[in-house]
């Protein structure tokens, strides 16, 4: 037995950090957040497409690295909040890359290579009929598309399969979402559009099962990369904040609620690595631990990073200070990919309850 | 990464498994329910159920083999506690000794007291309980105040312990004792003292649970024997330390095996009353499966880490804390759920679930303050792994 990633997982671990401290440190990484259009920084993605993060989440076989990887990757993506649809990304690529529609390839590889933004368009409206695919046109409207409003090509969930929808030459019918999480950019799309079938309805459901099992591994990992990270930075700053003449860090109050942040955050490590681990190696339990690393992240990073603003004090509800953006972060993650409600079922669900 | 078990520890299991059914007769739940039954009989049962246990080496299993072990690894013994939880076997009636002196001999004994007490400890001809609380010293354990005093070549223990686990049943104590009042932690020395002697009175405490499977012992000049005291002078303290540390990894996989059982029991009460459709009783019943596999995933780690050859360190104190917590969610849960046929003191075939959840409920409240308090550990957690300053 062993816990610790092998070298080569190790490896790109180690080198994604530096990367993402050098080129999207939390300081240039909220300029992007807070002033860009589009939310992300478009040639940091296409620099990672050349590097190869694109492909990751495929096989060894197909030139990724696989599940365990990805996490790996994710983790440190989330302790720097890293802004943009990477998780989106790389999720539409490894769904394009296992259809045999003759489109998807070139738009896996394209997607990859960080040259054009696929995502998946899920969530029907609350009102009116469900997004169809008919006469070869796609029809209906998606709410929360990650970045819709800047994709390239949307893959649409219908109740016929998955259809795969450039963007129109007119642009997208986009109406933006904005929420408390300014990382996320998601947009109401309305779609008239023309579209290409490329998975049908059993192999989609089939496709995004899958697409479901890891979103909740990736998000999972983004929570836990979030959370690890505001933990440091609150114990740092309880050690240099001083009241009563001695370090706050010294009062037994606040150490406990880190000592339960550690022990939130370290549960999640152990649940989220395992569950990739099982992606990759164990299938016939991999569902039932994604859905416990999913439903057991989302409420333990809220609490760590409601914390980091508690202990943070009056400064932790400034706009300057950075513990909001995790928090916000944390909601978005926690809501999509498989909601905590929803995952609890599934994990009962998956155990023949 | 790679959280599989070898081979060899799948043999290990499979073997394990073929000698517990055909050696436990009774599960534990059933013995406890027998009315033939009393508190004394119980014990009995368990020191035959060890005696077993050792003739097929399952006891000591990590001690080399002059000392009756196998040199196994942390993950067999995990996996032996893993199996005798699910079986339901009864716990042996010498795991303190198991788990903490038979190490502390075999580290810091001399060859006779190994010799001496070793084989009685494995086939349960002597019982050991455990001398270290004290009714001023709890968490602040190095402020104990029974104190040894030469005598002779010997030494007279006086002074009070308590929460003294199967001291009522025990032959042996195993005590710490202070042989310099004004140092600390060095004053502190490591003394074996037989029970039966004038000077020595052990008496049973009533638990919240209605047993008394704990007591308090009162030493007034009793005899520890020169040849009885474990390492040198001054340095029972940090062989405690040291023994406190060989626990470490048993529990890893037994806790979440426990609380698995424990979860059949609490879907079986609501499948007969008919509750397990219900999305509120869903989304907590969700909730308790999820916390106890996140639990199992961390012992997994945990294990992983010992079988790599990393130490032990003071995250160990994020499992103690967890399980301990968790058996009350879990227990609290079930009265809730079930609702009031869950409280009747026996018999858990009222709520369809072969579960004392009562007792559970009660039993649960010590696991937060025996072995470190939960306070303590998070103490630990602050101080050691995140480096919080003291203040």
């Amino acid at each position: 037995m062993q816990f610790d990633l092998d070298e080569d997982r190790a490896l790109l671990k180690s080198s994604t950090r530096e990367l993402l401290e050098k080129e999207s440190a939390l300081a240039d990484a909220r300029t992007v957040i807070e002033e860009s259009a589009e939310g992300y920084d478009k040639a940091l993605y296409a620099q990672l497409g050349e590097l190869g993060y694109g492909s990751l989440l495929l096989t060894e076989d197909e030139g990724g690295m696989g599940v365990l990887a990805f996490a790996a990757v994710l983790e440190e993506m989330g302790r720097v909040a890293f802004p943009g649809p990477f998780l989106d990304l790389a999720l539409a690529v490894r769904l394009l890359s296992q259809s045999e529609a003759p489109e998807a390839a070139e738009w896996a590889e394209r997607a990859a290579a960080g040259e054009a933004l696929v995502v998946l368009a899920r969530l029907d409206a609350t009102s009116g009929s469900p997004t169809r695919f008919t006469g070869g046109r796609v029809q209906g409207t998606k709410r929360f598309v990650p970045f819709g409003a800047h994709a390239d090509a949307l893959l649409v969930e219908t109740g016929e399969g998955l259809v795969l929808v450039p963007r129109p030459g007119a642009g997208w019918n986009a109406v933006a979402q904005p929420t408390i999480d300014h990382a996320q950019r998601f947009a109401e799309v309305r779609f008239d559009d023309a579209g290409s079938l490329v998975a049908a309805s059993d192999a989609a459901r089939t496709l995004l099962e899958d697409a479901d099992r890891l979103g909740a591994i990736g998000a999972s990992a983004l929570l836990l990369g979030l959370m690890d990270r505001s933990l440091e930075l609150t114990v740092a700053y309880t050690m240099e904040r001083e009241a009563f003449g001695a370090p706050i860090a010294s009062f037994q109050a606040l150490q406990h609620r880190c000592a339960d942040g550690l022990l939130q955050t370290e549960s999640t490590r152990s649940a989220v690595y395992r569950a990739a681990w099982a992606a990759d190696e164990t299938p016939d339990d991999a569902g039932f631990l994604a859905a416990v690393a999913k439903a057991w992240a989302g409420p333990a990073a809220r609490y760590v990073c409601g914390q980091a603003i508690q202990l943070h004090g009056g400064v932790g509800f400034t706009w300057e200070y950075d513990p909001h953006v995790y928090l916000k972060r944390v909601k978005t993650l926690e809501q999509f990919y498989g909601a905590t409600r929803d995952q609890l079922e599934n994990a009962l669900q998956s155990r023949g309850l | 990464m790679d959280l599989h078990f070898t081979p060899e520890q799948e043999q290990f299991r499979r073997e394990l498994r073929a000698w517990l059914d055909a050696n436990l007769e009774r599960s534990w739940t059933e013995e406890t329910r027998d009315p033939n039954h009393d508190a004394d009989s119980l014990v009995e049962l368990r020191r035959v159920w060890q005696r077993k246990l050792n003739a097929a080496r399952y006891i000591g299993m990590g001690w080399s083999e002059e000392w009756g072990g196998r040199g196994a690894s942390e993950v067999e013994e995990a996996i032996l506690q893993e199996e005798l939880t699910r079986a339901d076997a009864p716990q042996v009636p010498n795991f303190l000794g198991i788990s903490l002196l038979g190490p502390a001999l075999i580290h810091h004994g001399t060859e006779e007291q190994r010799r001496r007490f070793i084989p009685k400890m494995l086939n349960c001809e002597e019982i050991w309980c455990q001398g270290f609380s004290e009714p001023s010293s709890g968490s602040d354990l190095a402020s104990l105040r029974t104190r040894a005093e030469p005598d002779g070549d010997d030494f007279r223990i006086t002074g009070q312990k308590v929460w003294t686990t199967f001291g009522p049943w025990a032959d042996w104590i195993f005590v710490l004792a202070r042989t310099d009042m004004d140092d600390r932690y060095g004053g502190i020395s490591f003394f074996l003292v037989p029970i039966d002697q004038d000077g020595v009175e052990m008496r049973p405490i009533r638990q919240i649970t209605g047993e008394s499977e704990f007591g308090e012992v009162f030493f007034d000049g009793a005899l520890a024997k020169r040849e009885h005291l474990v390492g040198e002078l001054g340095e029972g303290w940090r062989i405690a330390m040291t023994v406190l540390g060989y626990e470490r990894g048993a529990a890893t996989l037994a806790k979440p095996a426990e609380y698995d059982v424990q979860l059949d029991g609490l879907v079986a009460g609501l499948r007969a009353s008919g509750k397990l459709d219900r999305p509120d009783v869903r989304e907590q019943l969700g909730r308790l499966v999820i916390e106890n596999e996140v639990m199992r995933s961390n012992g997994l780690r945990t294990l992983a880490q010992l079988a790599s050859g990393h130490a032990p360190g003071p995250e160990s104190s994020i499992e103690k804390i967890f399980w301990s917590e968790y058996a009350q969610r879990l227990s609290d849960s079930a009265l809730d759920l079930l609702g009031p046929e869950a409280q009747l003191a026996t018999r858990a075939q009222k709520t369809g679930s072969d579960v004392d959840w009562a007792y559970q409920y009660l039993w649960s409240r010590a696991g937060t303050i025996y072995s470190g308090s939960s306070e303590i550990q998070r103490n630990i957690i602050a101080k050691r792994v995140l480096r919080m300053p003291t203040a």
